[in-house]
């Protein structure tokens, strides 16, 4: 049973969601082997909603998003046959080059990690955001020019009539940020996807991005993807969390449920790892042991087995099937069974609010 | 930048007053004196007047020094071996058939290298790409000097269609005349191409991995569009740094060309006065070649800083 | 399903650690990704080949390749002569694998020389910084303002056409690269975090320098020495054809050409046997370079 199998529905249950993936598996050829990615996730996003995906580093998160925006390149990469991703009922893995480009940065735009990166260093800030306008909203360069100098204030940066002659290196970590933040809202996308936006900056700049991505998405209704690894990051903007482990969602719900009532022991271990200043109990900050499994040749049972420390005998046999909890919370996991002895969860958060 | 600028220029001045003050002494340790061979036939009083003539009966420093001051005045000297040639009246007629060559063979070989190179990139992994890497690896592992001795052997020897030396002059020493060019032109475009297809092959797989070509692919830009503004400029940088090599390569290649092809420019009658020991020739030489080198130097610092904005000159003022 | 298997059981902290993948040694590997490539391999088999031949070829057929013998004067190839005589008689096959081995000395020795004198120059400049650093490196850009083989023929012309002369004249502006990246790989490694770690640990300098300095700086070097080989070799037939080089008793690949050019009107295979010799050396070199380039460069690893 592939985790989450239960959302294989036809196109036509996906027509009202803004975008339904369904079982995607992405692969990459590497010289060791092939690296198993992303296994089998599904989900979908309603219109003007925002869901955090969450998960350590190379657990597929990015890949994901990736593939979203249809940026898995061949001969490496590879999106398996049988993966879905609806984007209004419109299966966006089977578009042609022509149609895919329309569709990215029209309607669904991303923001990397990396802004410095990300920026062609050797083109004007302007351009780059008028490239943009001018492909999909077919601007002339006078209007376009002033659209982009519009953006640059929106996102909240000073004298933007100087700033779009600049070029990328000559704006700080925090600006740079807002310029793809700009660059992805310039042409109203309906989807939005940033992959860990904040991570490469200074915790103090990390909340004026995320800040102007909440207020940019409210005003455009505008669905967002957050990609992170910092619960922290979460809570803040997406109402919805789907926790992922070695390629899969292991599991899903709403941030209360998440936060509050998660169930699955990697969640646990990813909340305990949080640091908390509202942590009355003092309780040692936890980290997780270990490393996630090689992807090459993943485990047949439960990816966070050896790693688990409820760990059964069954849980490396076999994949746990979806325990739902209602309210569109699962989680998969075997200590969900009815077999299973009755584990109860770690304490420190039932006290608090709710 | 113009304060960037004249301070390269006095940089420049001093790299080739020392450039040219290492030619003089390390010319002056050639055993031999350069004019023993015509003057030994000649009365003492002849020979004399002929050391005297050129200046070779003063001491060491005192020529180091005229000599200086003649280059700083723009006079490079004159032969020892052929009376009344100077290095100045050279120039005048042998740098524009050089030139020629070397603008021929870039322009071609340049041209075809770099349209190989994204050729290359764009169908990695095809027929079209092991058939470009196989080229230029061939190309590369062919001196000049085989190229032109195996090319003069096919068409001017066996096939008897091209000429086999010579060059155009006259009317048609800047255009026309072609027939003679096309061999020697060949000589020098193969290394060329070589080095710029791999250059730019390499470059471009660079780039294209670089996340600034996915955001602009993110952007939903037409697979044009991202090869031109944003693969190729940003390939283009490294590509830049290799200019001058390629023309201290045009230099010492037309060594070869022009001596296997026997062409009057200014390679062939550097070759010819070392082996004279025409001393004064290879030192104005020298110095000369340097400067257009050196000069090429300063232009591509130049350029680098315009295609590269991240590259800012001191004293650009930001 | 049985209950059995229900019993919380935890994990081990080996097993969770456990990767899978086998860590291999950066020598390990480059060594497993040439193996892999197989231009690099056959290369290096052509080149090793041409060891032999080079060591053992002129003494294969068991002749004179001195001594002129006007007798066997311009015989073309045959089963005597496999590449047939020069115009003094000489057997060709003997002669150009005595041509080849002056030809790959040169070419060996010049490299050696280039990266003693610009590792050791390199490192000093790194080691001292300052100004010290700014005046060896003007030293470096002077040189480099002039085309290096000008500089080649005005060393020859003083020291005269023989060997030494060859092997001075081709090093002296060669080192200036390899003193320029050793520079550069001792300055960032010393302001890389993971030297500067390894020294907060405790690491002595020894351990650093074999640690972390040898490995980087071996693979530039190597690197440095695949292209430079080719290059001198090219170097040596360029300056020994225009008559700047070795002359013609001695025998080289580039004396060899030279000779062959004089005659290949008439005699094409004087000519076009050492040039192919020349080209098949340059050829393996070259490509065995690449697949080192492609083994060596940690950015491809995988």
């Amino acid at each position: 049973m592939e985790a989450g199998s239960k959302n294989t529905g036809s196109a036509g249950g996906a027509e009202k969601k803004l975008l339904s993936v369904q079982n995607l598996r992405v692969s990459y050829h590497t010289y060791a082997g092939e690296v198993q990615s992303v296994r089998g996730v599904s989900f979908d996003l309603e219109e003007g909603s925002a869901l955090a995906i969450v998960g350590e580093s190379g657990c597929g998160k990015s890949v994901t998003a990736r593939s979203i925006m249809g940026l898995i390149k061949p001969p490496a990469g590879e999106i398996k046959p049988g993966s879905r991703i609806f984007y209004r009922g419109e299966d966006i893995v089977q578009y042609d080059r022509k149609k895919l480009e329309q569709y990215r940065g029209g309607e669904c735009a991303i923001v990397f990690q990396d802004a410095l990166a990300a920026l062609n260093p050797t083109m004007r800030v302007g351009k780059q955001i008028m490239e943009n306008l001018i492909a999909h909203r077919h601007m002339g360069k006078q209007e376009a020019l002033r659209e982009a100098v519009e953006m640059l204030r929106r996102v909240g940066i000073p004298e933007p009539e100087k700033r779009v002659r600049q070029y990328p290196h000559q704006f700080s970590g925090g600006m740079r940020q807002r310029v793809m933040i700009a660059i992805a809202f310039a042409c109203d996308p309906k989807l939005l996807i940033c992959d860990e936006p904040t991570t490469a900056l200074d915790v103090t700049i990390q909340g004026q991005i995320l800040d102007i991505i909440k207020d940019l998405q409210k005003k455009h209704r505008t669905s967002v993807i957050l990609i992170t690894h910092d619960l922290g990051v979460v809570a803040n903007i997406a109402r919805e969390i789907a926790v992922m482990y070695a390629g899969m969602i292991v599991e899903r719900g709403s941030s209360e449920d998440i936060f509050y009532r998660p169930r699955h022991p990697y969640t646990w271990a990813l909340i305990r790892s949080v640091p908390r200043l509202d942590d009355e109990n003092k309780a040692e900050l936890e980290s997780i042991p270990g490393t996630p499994p090689d992807l090459i040749d993943p485990p047949k049972g439960c990816p966070f087995c050896t790693r688990c420390r409820y760990c059964m005998d069954i849980c490396r046999e076999e994949m746990p099937e979806n325990a739902d909890f209602g309210a569109g919370h699962t989680a998969s996991c075997w200590l969900h069974h009815p077999l299973a002895p009755k584990v109860e969860m770690p304490d420190y958060e039932k006290e608090d609010r709710q | 930048m113009v304060k960037y600028i004249i301070r390269r220029f006095l940089e420049m001045i001093l790299t080739l007053f020392l450039i040219a003050t290492a030619t003089f002494f390390l010319l002056e340790a050639v055993p031999g004196d350069p004019l023993t061979q015509r003057a030994d036939k000649l009365q003492p009083q002849s020979r004399e007047r002929l050391y005297e003539r050129y200046g070779l009966d003063k001491p060491v420093l005192e020529r180091y020094l005229l000599t200086m001051e003649g280059l700083a005045r723009g006079d490079f000297g004159e032969s020892f071996v052929y009376a009344g040639q100077t290095v100045g009246g050279l120039i005048q007629s042998r740098l524009p058939v050089s030139a020629r060559l070397g603008l021929q063979q870039m322009i071609l070989g340049v041209g075809v290298g770099l349209l190989l190179g994204i050729l290359a990139a764009m169908k990695r992994g095809t027929l079209i790409d092991y058939l470009v890497v196989g080229l230029s690896v061939l190309l590369i592992s062919i001196p000049h000097l085989i190229f032109g001795l195996m090319l003069q052997k096919i068409f001017a020897g066996t096939l008897r269609i091209l000429p086999t030396i010579g060059w155009p002059s006259g009317d048609e020493l800047w255009f026309g005349g072609w027939k003679y060019t096309i061999l020697p032109t060949l000589t020098g475009c193969f290394s060329y191409i070589a080095i710029y297809a791999r250059l730019l092959k390499t470059s471009m797989l660079d780039v294209v991995n670089q996340d600034y070509v996915l955001t602009a692919e993110s952007k939903g830009l037409s697979r044009g569009a991202v090869i031109r503004r944003h693969i190729l400029r940003n390939s283009f940088i490294p590509v830049m740094t290799q200019l001058p090599m390629s023309v201290a390569m045009c230099i010492t290649g037309s060594f070869f060309i022009e001596s296997i092809f026997s062409i009057p420019g200014i390679g062939q009658y550097y070759v010819t006065a070392v082996n004279n020991q025409d001393l004064s020739i290879v030192m104005g030489e020298t110095v000369l070649l340097s400067l257009l080198y050196i000069v090429v130097l300063f232009i591509t610092d130049i350029l680098y800083a315009v295609v590269d904005p991240r590259i800012s000159m001191p004293g650009a003022g930001k | 399903m049985q209950a059995e298997k229900f019993i919380i059981r935890g994990y081990s902290g080996e097993e969770a650690n456990r990767i899978t993948r086998p860590t291999i040694s950066y020598w390990k590997d480059a060594w497993r990704r040439l193996k892999r490539n197989p231009v690099a391999m056959a290369s290096l088999a052509v080149l090793v080949l041409m060891a032999v031949m080079v060591v053992f070829g002129p003494s294969f057929r068991g002749m004179d390749y001195v001594t002129m013998n006007f007798s066997t004067k311009n015989k073309v190839p045959d089963s005597t002569f496999w590449f047939g005589t020069d115009n003094m008689g000489r057997d060709l096959f003997s002669r150009i694998w005595v041509g080849a081995r002056a030809s790959i000395l040169i070419a060996l020795v010049a490299t050696a020389l280039k990266m003693v004198v610009g590792t050791v120059y390199g490192a000093v400049m790194a080691h001292f910084g300052g100004w010290v650093d700014d005046l060896m490196m003007r030293i470096i850009e002077v040189i480099n303002s002039v085309p290096s083989l000008l500089v080649t023929i005005l060393i020859m012309m003083v020291l005269g056409n023989n060997m030494f002369a060859l092997l001075v004249a081709l090093s002296i502006t060669a080192w200036c690269n390899t003193a320029r990246q050793t520079r550069g790989m001792i300055k960032q490694l010393r302001e890389s975090e993971y030297v500067y770690a390894a020294e907060v640990l405790g690491a002595g300098p020894m351990r650093v320098i074999f640690k972390h300095y040898v490995p980087n700086m071996i693979s530039i070097l190597i690197l440095d020495a695949s292209t430079a080989i080719p290059g001198f070799i090219f170097s040596e037939a360029g300056l020994s054809f225009l008559g700047i080089g070795l002359k013609a008793p001695e025998i080289s690949l580039g004396v060899l050409i030279s000779m062959g050019q004089q005659t290949m009107d008439f005699y094409p295979y004087q000519l076009i046997f050492p040039c192919a010799v020349l080209c098949v050396i340059v050829m393996a070199f070259n490509l065995l370079g690449d697949g080192l380039r492609n083994a060596l460069d940690p950015r491809l690893r995988q």
